[in-house]
């Protein structure tokens, strides 16, 4: 059915939007962790997403070129890390504390998350209207003729 | 003026006519059924696949949510347009029994 293509494109939108959630989860649950046995600082995460590539029996079916712009959902590109400087906490008691008593924090925007994960929740919800904005065209389609 | 008398048809025409007629009849109600059969094949298809994904979301096997719910809906979709060939195909055959010979 020609209305499963709008279903498709909402879902690659959920999909980037849930994975968006998952790791502004795990930034804000990173918040307060010092550097691990290998030494290595936990860094947060981005998503980086891009138009989603189309197929290439689509490209050589329809060789238009408006065809290259129309009906291709999101896919994720990369997950990045990003070179934000480590928050220093004066804090002697602690074990990862450097000589000068200073621990080293993953350089985690606590507002900045909070709004990506809002962003992130409106965005996955407006998928979810356009699927069922799609869904209801084709029940309305399914009641032309219908005796009401 | 001539009028030609009602010659009745020939019986061996009209069988051949009566032959034609049921075979072509036959054939466009098979062409139907089948086509029909294989929607519900289909329909089917996809309720059962509907199904898979929702025992593996018990399981919680499924790797996303949305995906389950797209394609309970999808099936839902195609099962109501099931539903509305059959209501056309059902409302022709009444209208025509309630046909006046």
């Amino acid at each position: 059915m020609d209305y499963s293509q709008a279903f498709e494109i909402s879902a690659s939108g959920m999909t980037v939007e849930k994975l968006r959630i998952d790791l502004t989860a795990v930034n804000i649950a990173n918040m307060h962790t010092t550097a691990g046995a290998d030494g290595t600082l936990f860094r947060p995460l981005r998503v980086v997403s891009r138009p989603g590539a189309q197929n290439f029996a689509g490209l050589f079916e329809d060789g238009s070129e408006s065809s290259v712009y129309k009906l291709r959902g999101a896919q994720v590109f990369a997950v990045q890390e990003m070179t934000t400087a480590p928050r220093m906490v004066y804090e002697p008691g602690n074990p990862s504390a450097d000589a000068t008593g200073f621990v080293a924090l993953p350089g985690v925007d606590h507002v900045s998350e909070m709004v990506n994960l809002i962003a992130a929740l409106r965005a996955y919800e407006a998928n979810v209207v356009a699927m069922n904005a799609a869904k209801n065209m084709a029940v309305k389609a399914l009641e032309i003729g219908g005796n009401q | 003026m001539n009028i030609d008398p009602i010659v009745g048809i020939p019986p061996a025409a009209a069988g051949a006519l009566s032959a034609q007629a049921g075979e072509a009849q036959g054939e466009t109600f098979s062409k139907f059924g089948t086509w029909f059969g294989q929607q519900i094949a289909e329909v089917n298809g996809q309720l059962q696949r509907a199904d898979a994904n929702l025992q593996q979301l018990a399981l919680g096997d499924a790797n996303n949510l949305h995906q389950v719910m797209i394609n309970l809906e999808e099936a839902k979709l195609s099962f109501q347009l099931l539903m509305q060939v059959r209501n056309r195909a059902l409302e022709a055959y009444q209208e025509i029994m309630r046909m006046q010979v």
